[in-house]
């Protein structure tokens, strides 16, 4: 193999990211139905996937040779997608599969593609109506922002019952920073975990904590748990720590009874985009 | 961006050094006496020995903080890797933009002279790599490109005019160019990639002036021939040691140095007992005849995609009281090798990233396999390096005045698996790999500069990046290492101590 890559890491890389990440992330009593541990789904959408994708975008479609497309459909909506996947992007990349793939192939790709930032499915077992009420009365608009209502310093939600299923909505608001997802990919050779807590302390003795924001070799950027960002020269830093399964977000684990858990996830995974 | 940083730099170094434009003109002898000319950067590696080593030294440890940049080329086509290194000569920059084009800039205002984009079907067959470029030759008046369906191509230096365009390689089989063309002694030798799509590897020669091939040097044997023995059952059709990187060149030896690529299929390796010549190998082949001289496989039987067309790095050194004629190789499967370059002769290895396959290597430079380091069924088996190696195509650096191997290193394992994998007759639909991997979850890969005695491979100093980069690196007798990160910093470290300065 040639090039960047080599080779297979077209072929392949990826996955592992996203399993891993909650395998060995996971606390106690959070969620083990991650698809990190279940069997390999054999639909349709996912041998083709293999077949015709993951050569360029991972095994996982988180990226390898081309971009972590995983949920993209949802991002950019499921008629661009499967327009690009037709008609390809030109210039050497991606290609068009226009007469490889027929519509209904394609159909089960984009089906295939949604399915992996929910990670694994769940059950909903809350009433989303009363969940609305909890995350009203629980202060999660201090700190994320739905269809424009709340604040930023935490993600924004206004989409995420699209994205994440119900498990991992539920560990997150029990669990949160245990089960981070992927950032950006290095190209063929791992990558950054979005949302990680950062703790630094500068050569003056001054410490921070909050969630990275961004990071190159030489610098660092972080958001504090007000919202703040906070950006730093590492040569400036006497300590610089990186703390998966922490996270600037409480836990409501003690704070929210097991049915406000249920209706405040159901209320979550209802979230399926800005109206 | 490779190509961005890359450009600056060059471009800050001539600043001062170079003169009026004047007309085209790089006999071989030029080449040959690289080091005279400082200013000029007339092979893909600097020199033949591609030790990417600049003799400027304006630029030092005190200055270099003060550099600024001096002009900004925008690629036209930002679709694919730029992964060209420049070539400069008497005030033009010959740089290539994925998938083939050659643009002439003028160094001192970073304006386009002329471009040159070669016929492309439709359809590119570009099957376990990018289509892209790292670069041109340039020899007399000419500048030589492989394209990404396997034609080369000689365009008139002076203006991109087409003296000539032959056809090496079937594309619709998935041969496709890469790699730099290396000039030499009115010769054109160039490689191709294709191990993915099951071809088999050559090295070939043509005729600067006319384009004729004058020999090809098959880098797989068939039935009958010299290391077929190497292919067990699987000798008919053996396939890869593909030949995508550039050569290096020894013109006391009358040697070209070429690295080979992975055998094929690669994580399925049923059908192919035994080593496999002359996959994941060094070559030393005669130029004027296409010869191969001697040969040293690093993996044998290989089959976790480690290609050995790193650039081979030729430098002379005294051990053991003895001056030696040396090649310094920074493999991907995660050693650095020194060898004897005028016998191929193993003189030590060790591994210069975090490897897990091999317990060591034996006196002859074998590596001692760990069990339980293969690609499984499944879930596949953790091994440390990655697919990536611990570095891939990315060129290291030798300073002749420190002593130092310079190399951009990824620090990185993946779960390696095995698939079905059998090669098919005809066109390729696909990777036939055999398999696959997984890399690993996030904040767990890194990447850095390291310097190794590149006598022993003893490590030196090392700075640490973010990411693995997929960077070359170069050291200047300024007393400076220049590389660069993913992320897309352009930086200079002390090569004494690795300092970021």
């Amino acid at each position: 193999m040639n090039s960047i890559r080599s080779s297979w890491v077209r072929a392949a890389i990826l996955a592992i990211a996203a399993l891993i990440g909650s395998r060995a992330l996971a606390a106690p009593g959070a969620s083990q139905e991650s698809s990190a541990t279940k069997p390999a789904d054999q639909s349709p959408g996912k041998d083709l996937f293999e077949q015709r994708c993951s050569t360029c975008h991972g095994l996982d479609a988180g990226g390898a040779m081309g971009p972590n497309i995983q949920g993209i459909p949802f991002r950019l909506g499921a008629d661009v997608v499967k327009s690009t996947i037709k008609n390809g992007m030109g210039g050497g990349g991606m290609p068009a599969f226009v007469g490889q793939l027929d519509d209904a192939q394609i159909q089960q790709i984009v089906d295939y593609l949604l399915t992996l930032t929910r990670k694994d499915a769940g059950t909903v077992t809350g009433d989303a109506a009363k969940g609305k009420e909890v995350y009203a009365s629980s202060g999660c608009s201090s700190c994320h922002i739905i269809a424009g209502e709340g604040s930023d310093a935490g993600p924004e939600l206004t989409n995420v019952g699209g994205l994440r299923g119900p498990s991992y909505l539920r560990n997150a608001v029990l669990y949160p920073g245990t089960d981070l997802p992927q950032a950006r990919v290095f190209l063929e050779t791992g990558g950054l975990l979005d949302y990680l807590f950062i703790h630094v302390v500068t050569k003056d003795g001054r410490a921070f904590d909050g969630t990275r924001v961004t990071e190159d070799s030489f610098r660092i950027v972080i958001k504090d748990a007000n919202g703040k960002f906070l950006s730093f020269q590492k040569a400036d830093l006497r300590e610089l720590k990186k703390e998966p399964g922490k996270s600037v977000m409480p836990s409501f684990r003690a704070k929210l009874s097991d049915p406000q858990v249920n209706d405040l996830v159901a209320y979550l995974a209802s979230l399926k985009g800005a109206q | 961006m490779r190509i961005a940083r890359y450009a600056l730099l060059l471009s800050l170094f001539l600043v001062c050094a170079a003169g009026p434009s004047v007309a085209q003109n790089v006999p071989y002898e030029r080449i040959l006496h690289s080091q005279s000319e400082p200013q000029s950067w007339l092979t893909y590696g600097g020199s033949y020995s591609s030790q990417q080593f600049s003799r400027l030294k304006q630029i030092d440890k005190q200055n270099v903080s003060q550099l600024k940049v001096a002009w900004i080329y925008q690629p036209a086509r930002p679709v694919a890797n730029l992964e060209s290194s420049p070539i400069l000569a008497d005030g033009v920059m010959y740089i290539t933009e994925p998938p083939s084009t050659v643009t002439a800039l003028d160094v001192r205002t970073g304006l386009k002279l002329w471009s040159y984009s070669p016929p492309l079907p439709e359809h590119v067959v570009s099957i376990g790599l990018y289509a892209t470029s790292r670069g041109v030759a340039i020899l007399d008046d000419t500048v030589y490109i492989g394209t990404a369906d396997s034609y080369l191509v000689a365009l008139a230096a002076k203006n991109g005019a087409v003296r000539w365009r032959v056809h090496v390689a079937d594309n619709a089989m998935g041969y496709a160019m890469t790699g730099p063309p290396l000039a030499v002694k009115g010769k054109i030798i160039v490689g191709s990639a294709g191990s993915e799509a099951a071809v088999r590897g050559f090295i070939d020669a043509y005729d600067a002036k006319t384009g004729k091939r004058l020999w090809r040097l098959w880098t797989t044997p068939r039935p009958g021939e010299p290391g077929a023995e190497t292919w067990g059952i699987g000798a008919p059709e053996s396939a890869g040691a593909t030949t995508w990187n550039n050569g290096s060149y020894d013109p006391e030896l009358n040697l070209v140095y070429w690295g080979t690529g992975n055998p094929a299929p690669d994580f399925n390796d049923d059908r192919r007992p035994g080593d496999n010549l002359y996959t994941c190998s060094l070559l030393a082949v005669d130029p004027d005849t296409g010869t191969l001289k001697w040969y040293f496989q690093f993996s044998p039987h290989e089959n976790h995609d480690w290609d050995s067309d790193e650039p081979a790095v030729l430098f002379n050194a005294t051990i053991d009281g003895k001056p030696r004629k040396l090649v310094g190789f920074a493999n991907r499967n995660g050693f650095y090798y020194v060898l004897d370059r005028t016998d191929g002769k193993f003189i030590t290895g060790v591994p210069f990233v975090k490897e897990t396959w091999a317990k060591g290597l034996d006196a002859n430079g074998r590596p001692i396999l760990n069990p339980d380091q293969q690609p499984t069924l499944g879930a596949g088996t953790l091994v440390y390096p990655s697919i990536t190696g611990g570095v891939d195509w990315t060129s290291p650096s030798y300073s002749p005045d420190t002593g130092l191997f310079y190399v951009s290193v990824h620090e990185t394992g993946a779960y390696f698996i095995k698939r079905t994998g059998n090669i098919e007759p005809g066109p390729p639909k696909g990777i036939v790999g055999g398999g696959g991997i997984r890399a690993l979850a996030g904040e767990q890969s890194y990447g850095a500069i390291r310097a190794l005695e590149a006598t022993t491979g003893k490590l030196r100093w090392q700075f640490k990046l973010l990411a693995p980069a997929w960077v070359p690196v170069l050291s200047t007798a300024g007393g400076l290492v220049f590389s660069g990160t993913d992320e897309g910093n352009f930086f200079a470290l002390d090569a004494d101590t690795g300092k970021p300065l």
